[in-house]
């Protein structure tokens, strides 16, 4: 087994016996969704159109968004990447083997969320599973970017949580998780564009062929390309800010003006859209 | 002549306005442990981790086995070991996974041997948070030292280590150099470079304030040869006495002290005049200088 395996494979295995990846990638959103599942049926059933895709988009937050930058800082400022360096461990190696570890989680959270949202609550499945997945691992990977990016310049853990949550609770309020964007009010409307939640949702639900998509899925080429282009702006901020060691690390202001380009896509999809 | 595995030429590391080292030069030649001493803040750091890689140098020219470290670093890792002062290993890693991991990495076999050399062999399913300090020290050699590197850097290498682990891991590295790997170690701890090292060079204000063998830098001192007698009648202790010329510096707890350029010659003279007093030798010990001594000497301009 090479060395990318052997990282990958002990990656993946932390994500079940470190308890905080454990409680961010499996209990939170699980919980959530069994929580949220009961209450939501109840009160709007429409919520069980988007209910898979939704539920799978807040598992793929909580992990790439609030759990990924706290692995990247955590590591960096108690000297993970310093070993990893003098050991010959390539950047890309530490930046891409958390991300793709968490895909593999975030596919079995996906599968347990398909398959109990339609069974215990009658949510609708996706009808095109190709397009579903297609639209799920763009919408991870939007996701997965910003996480890595704040990892790579947040100056600390603190600092990390907080950019994180300037994305993630807006994404959970106006992304069209809760509530469909288009039943927002008009100025809202136009600052859910600026959230990748809201694209991910249109992606998902138009190629999976989810609830009201179903019959004819209009394809929202627009945010596919917004999340493809936030993706790779934010992976390349990335790779182009990484630091191995804090002592060594750029001044904040810089890093974090360099850092917010990889809004660009959303903002010109608010201005255009 | 002997083949230089590490050259230092005018090397220069700054930060900010601060000057950390200034115009060092030096030479580790291949199979030898060099010690690099010097207080906190004298540079150490800063030229073991630029020669390891993590740090670029300001000025001058940095080689190891051959290569430049700032230019170089992934071919550098394959020929390097370097236990670090600073480091850690992800808290979840077991020991048996961290040295497959970075066994993978420099593309070796696993050494299940190593493991258990280093006392770590009923450790092999805990995870690293879960470690001693001193088997997080003794798992980062085991995986420094595990592709047999040619250049081997030990920062502290002993630091939380008990007195068992210490004398294994002096006899380790020995065993490595006398295979031909060379070792350059950074330590505060003095004993430990005059026992390991071949050579030292003692770091001041970023600058090389004197390197040698631990007895040439010891040699090289304004401090003398140290000798404590203990007698039955204390006769050397009564005021006034002088014994081939050399001056009674001090009595303490009954040993009289004396100082001396030429200790054979002073102890026969004492021998004699005990002999001729009518008293009897109960102690003489024989002390020369000591590294730290040296060290302090240098370090505080003679303070000390």
């Amino acid at each position: 087994m090479n060395a990318f395996l052997h990282h990958f494979a002990y990656d993946f295995k932390t994500g079940v016996r470190d308890r905080s990846r454990l409680l961010m990638f499996y209990l939170f959103p699980l919980v959530f969704f069994f929580l949220l599942g009961g209450l939501m049926s109840a009160i709007n059933p429409t919520f069980l159109a988007g209910m898979v895709p939704a539920m799978s988009l807040f598992a793929f937050m909580c992990a790439a968004l609030l759990n990924l930058p706290s692995v990247l800082v955590t590591a960096r400022e108690a000297g993970v990447f310093r070993s990893y360096r003098i050991n010959g461990v390539p950047a890309a190696s530490i930046v891409s083997i958390p991300v793709l570890g968490t895909l593999v989680h975030m596919a079995i959270v996906s599968a347990i969320i398909a398959v109990a949202g339609a069974r215990v609550y009658g949510a609708a499945s996706p009808t095109a599973l190709p397009g579903f997945l297609s639209g799920a691992l763009l919408s991870y990977a939007a996701y997965a970017g910003l996480g890595v990016l704040i990892g790579v310049v947040a100056s600390n853990g603190t600092a990390a949580i907080l950019i994180a949550q300037v994305i993630y609770i807006p994404s959970i309020i106006l992304g069209g998780l809760m509530v469909p964007v288009s039943m927002l009010p008009g100025a809202l409307q136009k600052i859910a564009l600026l959230l990748p939640a809201t694209h991910a949702m249109r992606v998902m639900t138009a190629l999976g062929g989810v609830g009201s998509a179903a019959a004819a899925p209009p394809v929202p080429w627009g945010s596919a390309a917004v999340l493809g282009a936030g993706t790779v702006l934010s992976l390349g901020l990335a790779a182009l800010l990484f630091q191995w060691d804090s002592r060594a690390s750029q001044p904040g202001g810089r890093k974090m003006a360099l850092a917010i380009l990889a809004a660009a896509p959303y903002v010109a999809a608010a201005l255009l859209g | 002549m002997e083949e230089s595995v590490i050259s230092v030429r005018g090397f220069r590391k700054r930060y900010g306005a601060a000057v950390a080292v200034k115009d060092l030069s030096f030479d580790v030649k291949r199979g030898e442990i060099f010690a690099l001493l010097g207080p906190n803040g004298s540079g150490k750091t800063s030229t073991l981790e630029s020669l390891e890689g993590l740090r670029h140098p300001d000025g001058g020219q940095l080689s190891v086995a051959g290569i430049d470290p700032a230019r170089q670093p992934r071919r550098l890792a394959r020929l390097i070991g370097v236990q670090l002062q600073t480091s850690a290993l992800p808290p979840a890693m077991t020991v048996d996974e961290a040295m497959r991991f970075f066994a993978a990495y420099h593309g070796v076999a696993e050494q299940p041997a190593l493991v258990e050399r280093l006392g770590l062999a009923e450790k092999r399913s805990a995870q690293y948070a879960r470690l001693s300090v001193g088997q997080q020290r003794r798992l980062a050699l085991a995986i420094a030292v595990c592709h047999q590197p040619r250049v081997l850097f030990l920062d502290e290498p002993t630091a939380g280590l008990d007195v068992q682990s210490r004398v294994d891991l002096h006899g380790m590295v020995r065993e490595l150099r006398d295979r031909g790997t060379t070792v350059i170690l950074a330590t505060h701890d003095m004993a430990e470079a005059e026992k390991l090292a071949d050579r030292a060079g003692i770091l001041l204000n970023g600058e090389l304030a004197a390197i040698g063998s631990p007895r040439q830098l010891t040699a090289s001192g304004a401090r003398r040869t140290r000798i404590s007698v203990s007698t039955e009648n204390g006769r050397l202790l009564e005021p006034g006495t002088r014994v081939g010329g050399a001056p009674l510096a001090r009595s303490e707890e009954g040993y009289a002290v004396y100082y001396s350029d030429d200790p054979g010659r002073t102890v026969t003279s004492i021998l004699a005049w005990l002999d001729q007093a009518g008293d009897a030798l109960v102690d003489l010990r024989v002390e020369r200088p000591t590294l730290e001594e040296r060290f302090l000497e240098i370090t505080t301009g003679g303070r000390a």
